[in-house]
């Protein structure tokens, strides 16, 4: 085994863990945190790609900003354990799983079985991912797209805007995510 | 040098009237213009459209500096007259429906701009780049306008699902085009269907790119089962934005189908019933069909009705998608003229709607439309109208719509498909004749809330508009039509 293929193998582990712990982890505090673990494992996985810029900006934005975002979120609404959600039957939420997993599976094994017959995945044009060749290309070549992205950062703004300002706020979403066990509110009492 | 600028100013125009209109808002405090200054741009926007279709894309030589950006063929531009309408038909409905309910705000008009812009992209894109802003400029904006209504839970609760399931299917989409650049080393759509024409790609990836992309591009055209979003969405939502949903929304996602489908997956192996998409359109057809018109005739809301009524219109386009594979032009041109007639019935249905209503005395369920046609025949008889031409009935454009799909299948051989989609419009039929019972057969019952209806020019407009362009296109379809098939003709 390489020394390139340990680190590959290290930071899948690392971020499947991470993704796990995300998703399974009853406090919210331990499920943002393992969301950082996936997040920097796949930063890593990045950097053995030749993805320079990105493993960058996803340490800037994803670790750096949108985790930060979550651990504050929670500082404001307390750290309690989350109750009532999911409350689905357990057998629909197995069979959900297990069919998304055997059809993953399934892709899996045929693409493991189906030798690729060409050179998969293609090869890539000289200096791939690195920071300056991705700021040529955005203000060269995908000046268009680059310039609509504007429009797109136009109407996110308007739009999160217009749905946080206005009329009284819905606080019953909230109440019943977040509501300690035993101190569920009745139907109908906050709205 | 100025052939480009043609190609391009539909998008200018509206971009750059939106953010007048922001700021027209912000400087003048004049708020009741704005649906009309919103609808004046899109109408600007349509006509410059109509502009460059006259000249010809052929001759907007200069237009290729886009490529592989962006495509302006006759496809883009049908898409892009189509879309700019449909928009300001809805920010004219959305003049009267928000100052009725005291949620007048500008930014609606904004979002309702930039989403329609959105949706331009996506008909234009001719890259996977382009294609992703352009999708999520015009998610984005819908997402927004779901949620526009902040005090109400209901329309808290389907903006978020909305959201939540549609950043999902995005992510789904990117995920299989992920998977053919690392196949192909191409993003461009153009490219991406050379490389997988050639023979010596036979790869277990492709496949399931193809799955993924369908998946995604299956969720914004809401098909079966990927409609649990639909109906809690189009019923939260302000009455304006669900027009505007299910018109502009699924008029930009299926031209986006389209496109991917028919250009980068419409090589023979891909698109041949025995190894490619076909089949699994045709299930996803069939599925959307029938599930959407058996649901529908159990709703109480007709909100909700005319939601499901709306995945099930996204069913029978996608039987003339399916068709598409064996004759290409004649299936196109059906898919695209019923998008049309289609278009302009919903938003006149929920327009109309709307002036049946009045604050604090909505249309919600059937019960509160017990009588209208006695008590207020003016506003009971346009909803009745474009009803009608949601169900098909000959005179309406609905009927025409259906009739070209039905013959473009029936063409390419797909006989058991076209009965099914024609089993489907009967089933269909028995919900919208509901609705005429309790409009003109039914009293409401002593006590219930009586829904009254409200006035607005704006509204009136939009009705005044719609009608014409369902009788248009039912009596005289000529014009519309010969565009559809020089579109199908030059894709």
């Amino acid at each position: 085994m390489t020394i390139g293929q340990v680190y590959f193998y290290l930071c899948a582990a690392v971020a499947l863990f991470g993704a796990l712990a995300a998703v399974c982890a009853k406090s919210p505090v331990r499920a943002a945190l393992g969301l950082l673990m996936m997040v920097l494992a796949v930063a890593g996985l990045y950097l053995s790609l030749d993805a320079q810029f990105l493993a960058a900006i996803q340490l800037i934005v994803y670790a750096g900003a949108i985790v930060v975002l979550f651990v504050f979120v929670l500082m404001l609404l307390g750290h309690t354990p989350l109750v009532g959600v999911g409350d689905g039957s357990p057998a629909a939420r197995i069979l959900g799983a297990t069919g998304f997993g055997a059809v993953a599976l399934a892709a899996m094994i045929l693409s493991a079985r189906n030798a690729e017959p060409t050179n998969f995945p293609a090869a890539l044009p000289a200096g791939f991912g690195s920071v300056g060749e991705i700021g040529r290309l955005m203000f060269t070549q995908t000046l268009v797209p680059f310039e609509l992205s504007s429009a797109l950062l136009m109407v996110a703004v308007v739009g999160a805007v217009a749905v946080s300002k206005g009329e009284k706020p819905v606080i019953v979403a909230a109440a019943s995510v977040l509501a300690p066990p035993g101190a569920a509110p009745k139907p109908g009492e906050s709205q | 040098m100025m052939p480009s600028i043609l190609a391009l100013m539909p998008m200018l125009v509206i971009g750059f009237g939106a953010l007048a209109l922001m700021l027209a808002e912000v400087l003048t405090d004049a708020k009741t213009g704005l649906a009309v200054g919103t609808a004046v741009v899109l109408f600007t926007a349509a006509a410059f459209a109509c502009a460059g279709w006259m000249v010809g894309p052929e001759n907007l030589g200069d237009a290729a500096v886009f490529a592989p950006w962006l495509v302006f063929d006759r496809f883009t531009l049908f898409f892009e007259v189509l879309l700019a309408l449909s928009g300001a038909l809805a920010a004219l409905v959305a003049g009267g429906y928000l100052r009725e309910h005291g949620i007048d705000r500008g930014e609606f008009y904004a979002i309702l701009s930039f989403s329609t812009l959105g949706a331009m992209m996506l008909a234009a894109a001719g890259d996977v780049l382009m294609l992703f802003v352009g999708l999520e400029t015009m998610s984005i904006g819908a997402y927004a306008l779901a949620g526009f209504r902040r005090g109400s839970p209901k329309s808290a609760e389907g903006a978020l699902k909305y959201f939540l399931l549609g950043s999902f299917a995005a992510a789904l989409m990117m995920f299989g085009f992920a998977l053919l650049y690392g196949a192909t080393g191409h993003t461009d759509l153009a490219g991406l269907h050379n490389a997988l024409a050639s023979e010596s790609l036979r790869s277990p990836s492709i496949v399931i790119a193809l799955a993924l992309v369908l998946a995604g591009l299956a969720f914004k055209v809401s098909a079966v089962p990927f409609h649990m979003w639909t109906p809690d969405a189009y019923e939260g939502a302000p009455t304006p934005a669900t027009a505007f949903m299910a018109a502009s929304v699924k008029a930009g996602g299926f031209a986006v189908l389209l496109r991917v489908l028919l250009t980068v997956f419409g090589d023979e192996r891909s698109a041949s019933w025995a190894t490619g998409w076909p089949p699994v359109v045709a299930l996803l057809a069939v599925l959307t069909m029938t599930v959407a018109n058996l649901v529908a005739g159990r709703q109480e809301s007709i909100k909700r009705m005319l939601a499901y009524s709306s995945i099930a219109h996204a069913g029978y386009l996608l039987v003339g998608v399916v068709a598409a594979i064996r004759a290409p032009a004649q299936a196109q041109s059906a898919v695209l003229f019923y998008l049309a007639t289609y278009s302009v019935s919903t938003i006149g249905a929920f327009a109309a709607l709307v002036l049946c209503g009045s604050r604090g005395a909505e249309v919600v369920s059937y019960e509160d439309l017990a009588g209208l046609g006695r008590r207020h025949p003016a506003v009971a008889l346009p909803f009745a109208f474009f009803i009608l031409s949601l169900a098909g009935m000959p005179p309406m454009a609905g009927f025409f719509g259906k009739w070209f799909v039905f013959k473009a299948a029936m063409d390419a051989g797909l006989h058991g498909l076209t009965v099914i989609a024609f089993i489907n419009s009967v089933i269909a039929a028995y919900y919208y004749l509901k609705v005429f019972v309790f409009l003109y057969m039914r009293e409401p019952a002593a006590g219930a809330p009586i829904a009254k209806p409200m006035w607005s020019g704006e509204v009136v407009t939009a009705i005044a508009l719609c009608a014409f362009f369902v009788l248009l296109l039912g009596l005289a379809p000529g014009a519309v039509l010969d565009a559809a098939l020089a579109v199908g003709g030059a894709g």
